[in-house]
């Protein structure tokens, strides 16, 4: 089952690749199709999987490479649990997103679009992997894609954003790799389970040397400041579909593998470094915060406030309980809904006035009622407001976090304050005030793809935001394990 | 009747909530095109409500008061903490609802008139119908943080209407102030909230103040969290010195500012602390001191600011500030049933109030009273109740502002509260001042021709809104004497555990007899000024030197908040200090690493032909790694 999700794409974007020319336009469709049947296994796997149930589940698992003489071995593993199973649903959501915003692309559409599939599978890989280097292979894996796709359709300073982009991820995954191998080679297993039943006492190195080589892979994809600024670059020059992809779920394979590997695997590393981690967290808020109000590019201004949205889930994990761990898991999924909206309605509004100055949009709203309404409602979300999903996360993560990081948290707190002050800013420089005579020929978004993409997003973030009871089930069952063995340590 | 019913049902008191929420959904997914249709069936929702409302009360009045037993139901559970929603009446949760349920339905009716013909009229009903639905949802909550969800909602209703009006560059400006301003309190409230959870364990409103009653909860913890609650108040309550968003909020359509910001939402601070006064009433005497002077301070300051102003709705913004900062005093001085008696009172004739500017506003297209004048024979109604409403704002014997104010100034009184009494008699001769100020520049003397380009002669409004000023100049007028005897106090009483209540009416003649001549003092003074011209108001103004320009600038707090906290200090010194650092050092660093790792692997970039080789060769690096430390590491790699 698991594995028919995570090669299904992959298989698609093989088909798409081999459309005939004549017919490169049906790409999109291809695509849509494959996508939208990944995003029916994944909701399927997201509903159907038992959340009371302790351990992963729909585990496809079998010997890859067998190292006897060495005492260990590297399987293919793959399985999900309730810190997986909303991820998987929310790269397969996205993914869907995606292709949509994507319609109108008439560039090279095969190569794009079977890019884009394989990103999906790269990405699946990532949160269904039981197996460290098999998390590994995939985590390179979406390297590629992203590269080419931000080089090859992108805007700006692609090129340079695009190696940025790269550069970054390798230097990090550079120190994740040695982490990985010295934790497995300790412990004759690369097997996440196993390493987490017995987590690794000695090994070749100090495990705190380890523990921050596998954080720092993790700590750049978030991203943390300092170790950021490839995202706004990234962003600025990648096309929509992409930052939605960036934005909405690459950033998570960081927070998600804090969560699967570093947590587990290093439990006494993590408490001894949590109150480090806090310092980062808060910082990372604040510093995100106070610089998204100085950008003067829309595109720039949603990257930059992502860095101090995941300031959030840093926070939840520095405080290792059940309830701050949970509420990081959940400001990943409500983050990749509201901030792939946000990304959707600024390239919406890019397609339409080929800007992204906040100082040249003015009084938009009276030109594009939707696509200005569906920005305020993402907006509010992204500031925390309640009943919109972002609020339940932040709320939970506070919650979870004041007693542990008293500091932090109300630096977070703090950090809801300038999220008022950078979004309702924005969405007075952008939309409001008189009509302006330059924009007066624009049309509100009309085509349905345009409509489904925004729609979707809007009706989730509202659901969670009002009923989060079903999210919240699952990742309780998720992130209670790591908490156990936290309080353990 | 309505006894004959038996008490409310839970599912009726959720619907007193739910009826207004489901008309915002209604019209937001149905009715955009149908204008006239959203605002019926907002009225529709509202009327409903009211109804409701009043057998809530009848069921309250029924238990004296006291709270009814009502089960939470989970909302969310994550770990050991756990999310209710529940609801809650009791004596003060009635008195809410009666409050909020009446001024928004004669608001609703109000606004057909005013709002008429407005290309936004479907979209303005949507946002009225969300707003009423969570004041009711705020007054409603048992719990902490349903409170605080539905506490942020109304202020994102007050943001949405406040900018109603978004082609205008104020508006969008005011609206956006008033959110920040007021978030800055919500940070207090909030962290109070999860300083009240995490050292609890508990949401409950009830149980946290019994807890606090009881003495089990206390010390740093109850002090944090009073002064949590106090900011959050003095954000939505806009006092001193985060109330410099209301005077600007007035931007906003009138029956907006009525409801809003006059009856409703900005009394929510107030209700915070009424809700939590048992809390309040443990921490330490700080705390209540600390209420009482931000209250009396308030109060003051914006009385003299109500003065200087020149813009009719203006006039009533700063008074309505300093209408809350009594509250507040009443609050800080141990007067629980004086502030929710003024805030009961206040909302009818301040309501009153606003459509009589909105009112005045229709004829002659500005609220500027400088333009106006004379308009008292062509909109009798609106003057009469006008008049009517100021004199219950100012406190003249009989109406309804006499008794909620003597009450307060009782309480400060009987307390010792020197400082505050006398800043409390100065401050009711200072409301009766600007407020007969305001009745002489806008309805005596000669017309000023109104709004340049406004045609025609100024007359009456339509029925539609002179309707509910009528109607609402009965309780303006009336229901002061609730409390003559005490019954109102004891109603509202119910809320508290039984050791504190202790409410009998009473008054005290050198309370009677100070306020009567504060508010004579102030009405003749206006008189002899605006009137009479003499002195005539320049000299006035001469003889007060430079204080009267520090007034008139707003004791420079705008300018505070604005240019030097916000651009000086946040946007020139912070924020750009962190983006040049983001840009020179940080990235400067890393892009400093990434040129010399490019110009080390410069040669090997040249023996590929391109940007695709190039990166597939960096992939596959790393697969190569990993195969080979497989190989050094195991011997019998893929052997098997």
């Amino acid at each position: 089952m698991l594995t028919v999700l995570l090669f299904l794409p992959a298989l698609g974007a093989a088909f798409v690749a081999l459309l005939p020319r004549a017919r490169e336009h049906d790409a999109r469709w291809l695509a849509l199709a494959v996508r939208g049947a990944t995003l029916v296994l994944a909701a399927v796997v997201f509903v159907a999987h038992e959340s009371g149930e302790p351990g992963y589940q729909f585990v496809d698992r079998f010997e890859w490479i067998r190292a006897a003489g060495a005492g260990f071995s590297v399987q293919y593993a793959l399985g999900v649990d309730g810190l997986s199973a909303p991820m998987v649903l929310l790269n397969g959501l996205l993914s869907v997103v995606a292709v949509l915003v994507s319609f109108r692309i008439t560039d090279r559409p095969r190569a794009y679009f079977a890019w884009l599939l394989l990103l999906e599978t790269a990405v699946m890989g990532v949160f269904l992997s039981l197996d460290l280097l098999q998390f590994f292979v995939f985590w390179e894996l979406e390297l590629l894609p992203m590269y080419l796709l931000i080089s090859g359709w992108g805007t700006g300073r692609r090129e340079y954003s695009a190696t940025k982009f790269v550069l970054y991820t390798l230097a990090g995954s550079a120190f994740m790799l040695v982490g990985f191998l010295v934790l497995g080679l300790a412990a004759g297993s690369f097997d996440i389970e196993v390493l987490a039943r017995e987590p690794v006492a000695d090994a070749a190195i100090p495990l705190s040397l380890v523990f921050w080589a596998v954080m720092a892979a993790f700590l750049v994809k978030l991203p943390v400041v300092p170790l950021h600024t490839w995202l706004p670059d990234a962003h600025t020059d990648a096309p929509t579909a992409v930052s939605v992809i960036l934005a909405g779920v690459l950033l998570k394979m960081g927070g998600y593998g804090i969560l699967r590997i570093a947590l587990p695997l290093l439990p006494g590393q993590a408490q001894e470094f949590s109150t480090a981690l806090a310092a980062i967290a808060g910082l990372t808020v604040l510093y995100g915060a106070v610089i998204t109000l100085q950008q003067q590019d829309l595109k720039r201004l949603v990257a930059y406030s992502s860095v101090s949205h995941m300031g959030y889930v840093l926070l939840g994990v520095s405080a290792l309980g059940t309830t701050a761990l949970a509420g990081a898991a959940l400001q990943m999924f409500t983050h990749g809904l509201i901030t792939g909206l946000l990304f959707v309605t600024v390239g919406l509004i890019y397609d339409r006035t080929h800007t992204r100055e906040i100082a040249e949009l003015r009084g938009l709203m009276h030109r594009l009622p939707l696509i200005g309404a569906v920005m305020v409602v993402a907006g509010l979300a992204s500031l925390g407001l309640p009943g919109l999903a972002g609020f339940v996360a932040e709320f939970t993560t506070f919650v979870g976090a004041i007693q542990q990081q008293p500091a932090a948290t109300i630096a977070g707190v703090g950090g809801i304050v300038l999220a008022a002050g950078y979004i309702l800013w924005t969405v007075e420089r952008v939309f409001t005030g008189p009509p302006d005579e330059r924009w007066s020929g624009l049309t509100d978004a009309t085509a349905w793809w345009e409509r489904a993409a925004m729609g979707s997003l809007v009706l989730l973030i509202v659901a969670v935001g009002i009923f989060p009871r079903p999210l919240t089930d699952v990742i309780r069952h998720g992130v209670e394990p790591i908490a156990a063995v936290m309080g353990a340590a | 009747m309505i006894a004959g019913l038996g008490t409310i049902p839970e599912g009726a008191l959720w619907a007193i909530y739910l009826a207004p929420v489901a008309s915002f959904c209604a019209i937001a997914a149905l009715l955009r095109g149908r204008p006239l249709a959203a605002g019926r069936l907002t009225i529709a929702a509202v009327g409903l409500t009211w109804v409701l409302s009043m057998w809530a009360l009848a069921s309250a009045l029924h238990h004296d008061g006291e709270p009814l037993a009502l089960q939470a139901h989970t909302w969310f559970s994550v770990g050991g903490f756990e999310m209710a929603v529940g609801l809650h009446l009791d004596g003060l949760t009635a008195v809410m609802l009666v409050v909020v349920t009446t001024v928004a339905l004669l608001v609703q009716v109000y606004s057909t008139g005013y709002m008429h013909g407005d290309p936004g009229y479907a979209r303005y009903f949507a946002y009225m119908s969300l707003f009423t639905g969570s004041m009711l949802g705020l007054v409603l909550a048992s719990n902490l943080v349903q409170l605080f969800v539905h506490w942020e909602l109304v202020g994102l209703c007050s943001y949405l209407l406040i900018g109603f009006w978004f082609d205008r560059p104020s508006a969008s400006a005011a609206a956006k102030k008033a959110f920040i301003v007021t978030r800055f309190g919500d940070l207090g409230f909030l962290l109070a909230v999860l300083l009240v959870g995490t050292k609890t364990g508990i949401f409950d409103i009830q149980s946290i103040n019994e807890l606090a009653h009881g003495g089990a909860l206390g010390g740093a913890v109850l002090t944090g969290f009073t002064l949590g609650l106090l900011a959050g108040a003095v954000g939505k309550s806009a006092q001193f010195p985060l109330h410099i968003w209301l005077p600007d909020a007035m931007e906003g359509p009138t029956p907006v500012s009525a409801l809003i910001h006059a009856a409703t939402m900005v009394a929510a601070g107030v209700y915070l602390l009424a809700r939590f006064f048992p809390s309040l009433d443990a921490a330490p005497a700080e705390v209540g001191t600390l209420v009482a002077y931000t209250g009396g301070l308030t109060a003051l300051l914006a009385a003299t600011m109500g003065v200087v102003a020149t813009d009719i709705k203006r006039v009533l913004a700063y008074s309505t500030i300093s209408q809350l900062g009594y509250m507040v005093m009443a609050l800080g001085v141990g007067g629980y049933v004086a502030a929710v008696f003024h805030l009961f009172t206040h909302a009818f004739f301040k309501a009153l109030l606003f459509l009589g500017s909105g009112s005045v506003n229709h004829a002659t297209g500005t609220f500027d009273m400088r333009l106006m004048g004379g308009l008292s024979r062509a909109m009798p109604v609106t003057f009469a109740t006008f008049v009517v409403g100021s004199r219950s704002l100012a406190g003249v014997f009989p109406l309804a502002g006499f008794w909620s104010k003597d009450e307060i100034l009782l309480d400060a009184w009987i307390h010792h509260e020197w400082v505050l009494f006398a800043l409390g008699v100065g401050v009711a001769a200072l409301t009766a001042l600007y407020m007969f100020r305001a009745i002489f520049l806008t309805f005596l003397g000669e017309y000023a021709g109104g709004e340049p380009g406004h045609g025609g002669a100024p007359h009456e409004s339509p029925a539609s809104m002179w309707v509910p000023l009528a109607l609402l100049a009965v309780p303006a007028v009336a229901v002061g004497w609730l409390n003559v005897g005490g019954g109102f106090g004891t109603f509202v009483e119910g809320a508290l555990p039984e050791e504190m209540r202790h409410f009998e009416f009473d008054v005290h003649p050198v309370v009677l007899v100070s306020s009567t001549l504060a508010a004579f003092g102030g009405i003749g003074a206006a008189a002899a000024i605006y009137l009479y011209r003499s002195p005539p108001p320049e000299r006035v103004r001469a003889a007060c030197g430079p204080l009267a320009g520090l007034v008139e600038r707003k004791y420079y707090l705008d300018e505070l908040a604005e240019t030097v906290v916000v651009r000086w200090a946040l946007h020139r010194g912070i924020g750009r200090a962190a983006a040049a650092l983001d840009r020179v050092v940080v990235d400067g660093v890393v892009n400093g690493v990434g040129r010399l790792s490019l110009s080390a692997g410069d040669a090997f970039r040249r023996a590929q032909s391109g940007q695709l080789q190039a990166y597939t060769s960096m992939l596959l690096a790393g697969v190569v790694a990993v195969a080979v430390l497989l190989f050094v590491f195991g011997g019998e790699v893929l052997a098997e």
